[in-house]
């Protein structure tokens, strides 16, 4: 098993997992893919949508007949997303 | 009678304007070190810009002191302004030019100290009080070293090399780990020509012009680092 996560690299693989499906997801898919549990992924997205770096968009479902949450990721997202692989690479190249 | 310093006449002034390439390098890269720290709080990079910003100060301070040495006019203001401190006739110039080479010292040995404690990869990150008690040791060997060189420079950049030594061996580790990164690729071979640097320092004593060398390989090094520092940020 990996080593914990820190706080950026887990905003990094949520940020990512919305940008590999394109740049929206469902709430489910998303804590599969950034393999975080319910309660931990919401108290992260509480923050993201604080900083902007993603919003939700809530459609109404005819099928369900009940709103569906939607998590997109917004341009500051994409750009956090970039730095954070710059800021990677500095750690790798000056093996911090 | 101590010897203030073994630049050949002519390369005065040229080994301050390699330092002061070095000392842009050195704080680019300890700003972009910083504003990382202030986004993770990982006290790793906090360190890191910390080692960067004493190699500046260092350079800086080594660019006055040797700037002081090399021109008559810029000695004269310097006297003037330092009269209440080194006294009317200068009788205490010698002291404050071993505090000025002290400092420098203790500044530029920090540095390479807190860049081999930064790249030696823990698994876990340091404990707190691990952390205090090396840091602590440090220290003490800084101040130690420093206090000697001031007698003999040849302790100093004989450590200096043994450090940077260890360091080029961890960044070695650190690009094998990171499957052969061409920016730690970068990175190993910059600290590699610090420490061909610092060993042409020790050597000054014998022949003049392994000053220029170590210039020269020193800025070398700095001019790598600001090239891998280029290529991650474009990234």
């Amino acid at each position: 098993m990996g080593s914990r996560r820190s706080r950026l690299e887990l905003i990094f693989d949520i940020l990512l997992a919305i940008q590999n499906k394109g740049g929206r997801i469902k709430p489910t898919h998303l804590m599969y893919k950034s393999n975080l549990s319910h309660k931990l992924l919401n108290m992260y997205m509480e923050e993201l949508i604080g900083k902007e770096l993603i919003a939700v968009q809530e459609e109404f479902h005819k099928k369900r007949e009940a709103p569906v949450k939607t998590i997109l990721l917004t341009e500051k997202g994409s750009v956090f997303l970039a730095e954070y692989r710059r800021m990677r690479e500095f750690t790798d190249a000056f093996g911090l | 009678m101590y010897q203030l310093f073994f630049t050949p006449s002519w390369f005065n002034g040229y080994d301050l304007v390699f330092e002061g390439i070095s000392l842009i390098v050195a704080l680019l890269i300890a700003g972009y070190s910083w504003k990382i720290y202030c986004m993770s709080h990982e006290n790793r990079y906090g360190y890191f810009s910390l080692a960067f910003i004493l190699i500046g100060l260092s350079l800086a301070l080594k660019m006055f002191t040797y700037g002081v040495l090399y021109f008559g006019s810029l000695r004269e203001v310097v006297a003037t302004a330092l009269s209440p401190v080194t006294g009317t006739g200068l009788e205490f110039a010698d002291l404050f030019y071993r505090a000025a080479f002290f400092l420098q010292m203790v500044g530029l040995l920090g540095a390479w100290l807190l860049i081999f404690f930064v790249s030696q990869k823990s698994r876990e990150r340091l404990h707190n009080f691990y952390e205090v008690s090396q840091i602590t040791l440090f220290v003490y060997l800084i101040l130690l070293i420093s206090f000697v060189s001031n007698f003999n420079y040849t302790a100093f950049y004989l450590t200096c090399a043994v450090i940077m030594g260890l360091t080029v061996l961890n960044y070695y580790k650190n690009y094998l780990n990171t499957k052969r990164n061409n920016n730690a690729f970068l990175v190993m071979i910059a600290f590699l020509f610090v420490l061909l640097s610092n060993i042409s320092f020790i050597f000054v004593f014998l022949w003049e012009s392994m000053y220029v060398a170590g210039e020269v390989f020193l800025l070398i090094g700095f001019l790598m680092l600001l090239y891998a520092y280029r290529k991650v940020r474009r990234s």
